[in-house]
């Protein structure tokens, strides 16, 4: 009787033991989970004291920004790796390069870095072309450049210093900023911005704050048409 | 003893590890493009906007930690109810995406967000989704498995049960 005492007290000891611990892995488990969103959260929230690019602001959804007096306004988030936006560059890139160019509208490009890492290094590689007058030709040049396959390694920051040498950026400037990754940070405050957009594909235009219709992206007339009815001559 | 007594612990086991494995994977896939997992809540459009980002960013470290509670057998019965209803309302979204007539990746294991008319598999993510909520049911009924940290729990439940408890 007394042995059976003694070796019940002794199995609630060890139960005892054995349920703290267990309930303090749970309870670390749980932490980690914790700490992981709380980290989440504040690493893909915009941060106002990154470089940011010089035609860049706040309130244009850190987009970078051409004609700002114009009156019709188009935004396009786009994501340099993604295959639908290089059909939509190749269908209406010259037709919307020409209007910018020529001052009609006022144009704010979102880079999105959503496909990966090297979305990033594009899309700050090309900012850094933007601060030199060049960012037109180097998103021309990226579409024309774009990879295969997504995140294959075939963009770095060095292919990407020769692709705005080609695109016609020679300038030190622009080698040294790719090089730093000066703007890969500006990167997120675009990405957080679209996401409170509510922009869930690529691309996206909005001609005046509405988004395009779907069909129009791959219809130059109609797309056309749209800007006309949006103030364009 | 019932016959399937003894192999019930490896089912268990097995169904830990599946469920387990899957939220480990979709969950990783996940934190690593976070804007991606965002998109992906957003395109649902079930959500205001705000609500489906944060949704974004914590659901793949909620999947991570309730998968790691499986995988390793801790507090299985939490995790399982944890996981059997996130498979329930991921069937729930996805069905109202398709009856809705949106065009969307599940967004499941990264990707996610519109994709081109006619490249939805949504009647696959849901049977996949349905299967996972099965297994969950399965641990949440027999969470003692192989393997299992929580297994010291299973004497001190089935003292009781040695009283005349007429339980199963």
């Amino acid at each position: 009787m007394m042995e059976t005492t003694v070796s019940e007290k002794k199995n609630s000891v060890k139960k005892a033991k054995e349920s703290t611990t267990r309930n303090l892995a749970i309870g670390m488990v749980l932490f980690v989970v914790a700490v992981g969103v709380i980290f989440s959260v504040l690493s893909n929230k915009t941060n106002s004291h990154v470089a940011i690019p010089s035609s860049v602001s706040a309130t244009d959804g850190y987009g970078i920004v051409f004609n700002k007096d114009a009156k019709t306004r188009i935004d396009i988030w786009e994501d340099f790796q993604c295959p639908h936006c290089r059909e939509f560059e190749d269908i209406a890139g010259n037709y919307l390069n020409g209007l910018i160019r020529a001052g009609k509208i006022k144009a704010v490009f979102h880079p999105m870095t959503f496909i990966g890492p090297e979305s990033i290094l594009a899309a700050s590689a090309a900012a850094c072309t933007a601060d030199n007058g060049k960012f037109l030709d180097m998103h021309t040049a990226l579409y024309n450049n774009q990879p295969g396959s997504e995140n294959s390694g075939t963009w770095t920051n060095a292919t990407l210093k020769l692709l705005a040498i080609t695109a016609g950026d020679t300038s030190k400037r622009t080698q040294s900023c790719i090089d730093a990754g000066k703007y890969t940070k500006w990167t997120n405050n675009v990405e957080a911005d679209a996401a409170k957009k509510n922009v869930n594909s690529t691309p996206t235009l909005f001609i005046n704050g509405v988004q395009l219709n779907q069909a129009h992206y791959l219809d130059l007339a109609a797309l056309k048409k749209d800007l006309a009815a949006a103030g364009v001559k | 003893m019932k016959p399937g007594a003894k192999i019930q612990p490896w089912l268990t086991l097995i169904g830990r590890i599946l469920l387990g494995a899957v939220l480990i994977l979709a969950g990783y896939l996940k934190v690593k493009s976070p804007a991606e997992a965002q998109m992906a809540v957003r395109a649902y459009k079930l959500l205001p906007v705000t609500i489906a980002n944060l949704f974004g960013l914590a659901l793949p470290w909620l999947e991570m930690g309730a998968g790691l509670l499986l995988v390793v057998g801790l507090a299985v019965r939490y995790a399982a109810i944890f996981g059997g209803l996130l498979m329930l309302l991921f069937v729930g979204a996805i069905s109202q995406a398709w009856a809705r007539g949106l065009s969307i990746d599940c967004g499941c294991f990264g990707g996610g967000g519109q994709v081109a008319a006619g490249h939805t598999k949504y009647l696959q993510e849901i049977l996949r989704d349905l299967g996972l909520t099965l297994t969950a049911i399965y641990l949440y009924r027999f969470p003692q498995g192989k393997f299992g940290i929580d297994k010291e729990d299973k004497e001190i439940e089935l003292e009781p049960k040695n009283d005349g408890d007429h339980s199963e």
